[in-house]
């Protein structure tokens, strides 16, 4: 039971991640290939502010939040005007920064001997870790539901625009940079604060987990759902993380001498169906939603058309 | 002194960068996105010759041609297999990079399930260490250090003095024009993928005799190699050619001045500020 409270917290902080990324990505056309780095700074920051400075552990999370969105500012500063590419590789260049620093600096990490242990908040109660993901949801559902609602909106509508043509937006007087700027500050400030919150669920703490794996299961997850469409991520990750992690692992029954290819086939399933969804159905299993257009305005009356009724 | 080692010790470990980088750049110019999957070209070329020299018992400089041409044959397999289909399909440049990374995972994890995870050796030739201008370096150092700047020279003039290269640079700067003029945009493109996976093959073969035959190799540098051919900017074989000898150079300089780990960590500052101030060509 506890393991499947942990699977499920996991793959809470997968959707909430691969959410985020639909919100840069999908809406937005950031390609940000660096998403175990701002996840890592909160996850790595929490733990060394909790274990070494004795901080709450509330606190902590907000300062690495808050750390990994000032990071995200400057890098974006940095490269965000540049093409896709250039910024593909740049973020996967910033995470590779940040797991290195992670096994280098080992007076604040403890290196990769590991870092803990972290403890569940509530710590007197029985059922905690259920607390947690009770938590965990709670904020996976706020950010879906922020996401709709950011696509509906006036800042959605600028977002869009800039990832079909930004020198059209920016024509239009819209402040393109900035928008790119800020949004990318806050969504991995966010990508941070699920780090956090990880940092819980893991308890201790090694580089390992910073490995650039996490960002392209995220990837992968939000490209099969379907990048653009709202739900796209949550339904990503149940058909990566929940029927591979969750259902093949708990409940598949697979003989004991197999059990270390598990892992191997899994991520060659990935690739075939990450091919397979890229030649076949570009926009991911769920489509493209188009934009909510309200119909139930009243077309406007021309006057000379109402003066001609009397 | 310290200058002279940090550039003699780049040199030899920039060898196999600089046909990796060299290769991916080629697939980069030619079909306008950066193919990760020639992370697996990398691997294969070693698992390759593990083939030739330790499976079949060819000698090892027997086994490093074989081995390369079979890597350029797994090359053009995978582009006429999937790469070519997409790119028909009017599949845009990040989606293609995502794709390749399903390709990498499928090919990477597909190798796993078939040889196993384990780490391999090749049969090394016979070392023997030399004294070279003070410095020293073992032959097998200095040969693939010769044998990688003739292929890297070889590379320079297909590209650049052969109507091959003319073709390729043709159908990469206005593919509508260059057909117009009777390029056969297939054949160029089969070939261009041929030499890219060329040298990466031959790039796998030099980096596993050094340490070891892993899964994991081509992957291990398919980052740097992905921004050495950025910092040079796309396309650009030359450039290619001396970003990944001054990322070498650079990496050796540091190693030598600081921990090694550090010297990840400054390459890659400094070239996501190359990024920056230089910029690239949007795709």
């Amino acid at each position: 039971m506890d393991y499947l409270i942990f699977s499920l917290s996991l793959m809470l902080v997968y959707i909430g991640l691969a959410q985020l990324l639909h919100v840069q990505f999908g809406l937005l056309g950031i390609p940000n290939f660096g998403v175990v780095g701002f996840w890592g700074i909160g996850l790595y920051g929490t733990g060394v502010l909790f274990v070494e400075f004795s901080f709450p552990l509330l606190l902590a999370i907000i300062v690495a939040s808050g750390l990994s969105a000032v990071l995200a500012y400057g890098l974006s500063v940095l490269v965000l005007q540049r093409s896709g590419q250039a910024i593909l590789a740049a973020t996967l260049a910033f995470a590779a920064i940040v797991s290195t620093l992670v096994i280098t600096e080992k007076q604040l990490t403890n290196g990769v001997q590991g870092l803990g242990t972290i403890g569940f908040p509530f710590g007197d109660l029985a059922n905690r870790n259920a607390i947690f993901l009770g938590i965990l949801a709670g904020v996976v559902g706020i950010l879906i539901w922020a996401s709709a609602r950011l696509r509906d909106s006036r800042l959605g509508r600028v977002m869009l625009a800039i990832r079909d043509n930004e020198e059209l937006a920016a024509s239009l007087g819209k402040d393109t940079s900035t928008t790119k700027r800020m949004t990318f500050a806050v969504t991995c400030g966010l990508m941070g604060l699920l780090g956090g919150l990880s940092a819980p669920l893991h308890q201790f703490l090694v580089p390992y987990l910073l490995a650039p794996s996490l960002t392209f299961a995220v990837w992968i997850a939000l490209v099969l759902g379907g990048k653009a469409h709202n739900l796209g991520a949550m339904m990503g990750v149940f058909a990566t993380f929940g029927l591979f992690d969750i259902v093949v692992e708990t409940y598949a029954p697979v003989p004991p001498d197999y059990a270390l290819l598990v892992p191997n086939f899994k991520l060659f399933c990935y690739g075939v169906l990450l091919v397979l969804i890229i030649m076949f159905r570009p926009t991911g299993i769920l489509g493209e939603e188009g934009p909510k257009v309200r119909t139930t305005a009243p077309p406007a009356r021309l006057p000379n058309a109402a003066l001609g009724e009397e | 002194m310290l200058l002279l080692d940090a550039i003699f010790i780049g040199l030899l470990e920039a060898s196999p960068l600089v046909l990796a980088a060299m290769g991916f750049t080629l697939i980069f110019y030619l079909n306008g996105f950066m193919n990760i999957a020639f992370a697996e070209t990398i691997t294969f070329g070693a698992y390759l010759a593990i083939l030739f020299n330790v499976v079949l018992g060819l000698h090892f400089y027997m086994a490093i041609v074989p081995s390369m041409l079979f890597s350029g044959a797994m090359s053009v397999a995978v582009y006429l297999a999937i790469f070519r289909p997409a790119l028909n399909r009017g599949v845009g440049p990040t989606e293609m990079i995502i794709l390749s990374v399903g390709v990498s995972f499928m090919l990477r994890y597909g190798l796993i399930l078939a040889v196993g995870p384990e780490n391999l050796f090749l049969n090394e030739p016979r070392i023997a260490y030399m004294q070279f201008l003070g410095m020293g370096a073992t032959n097998l150092q200095l040969i693939a250090l010769v044998l990688v700047f003739a292929m890297a020279g070889l590379l320079y003039w297909i590209i650049y003095n052969t109507g091959l290269g003319e073709q390729m640079r043709g159908l990469a700067n206005n593919h509508e024009l260059a057909m117009a003029s009777g390029i056969n945009p297939h054949r160029t493109s089969v070939a261009i993928w041929f030499i890219a996976g060329c040298a990466g093959g031959l790039s796998g073969v030099f980096s596993g005799v050094f340490a070891q035959v892993t899964p994991y190799m081509g992957w291990n540098v398919i980052l740097i190699t992905m921004l050495v051919t950025i910092v040079a900017g796309i396309g650009s074989v030359r450039g290619a050619l001396v970003a990944a000898v001054v990322a070498g150079i650079l990496t050796a300089f540091i190693t030598l001045v600081s921990k090694p780990l550090y010297s990840e960590v400054v390459l890659l500052l400094a070239f996501i500020g190359v990024l920056t101030f230089r910029g690239a060509r949007a795709a």
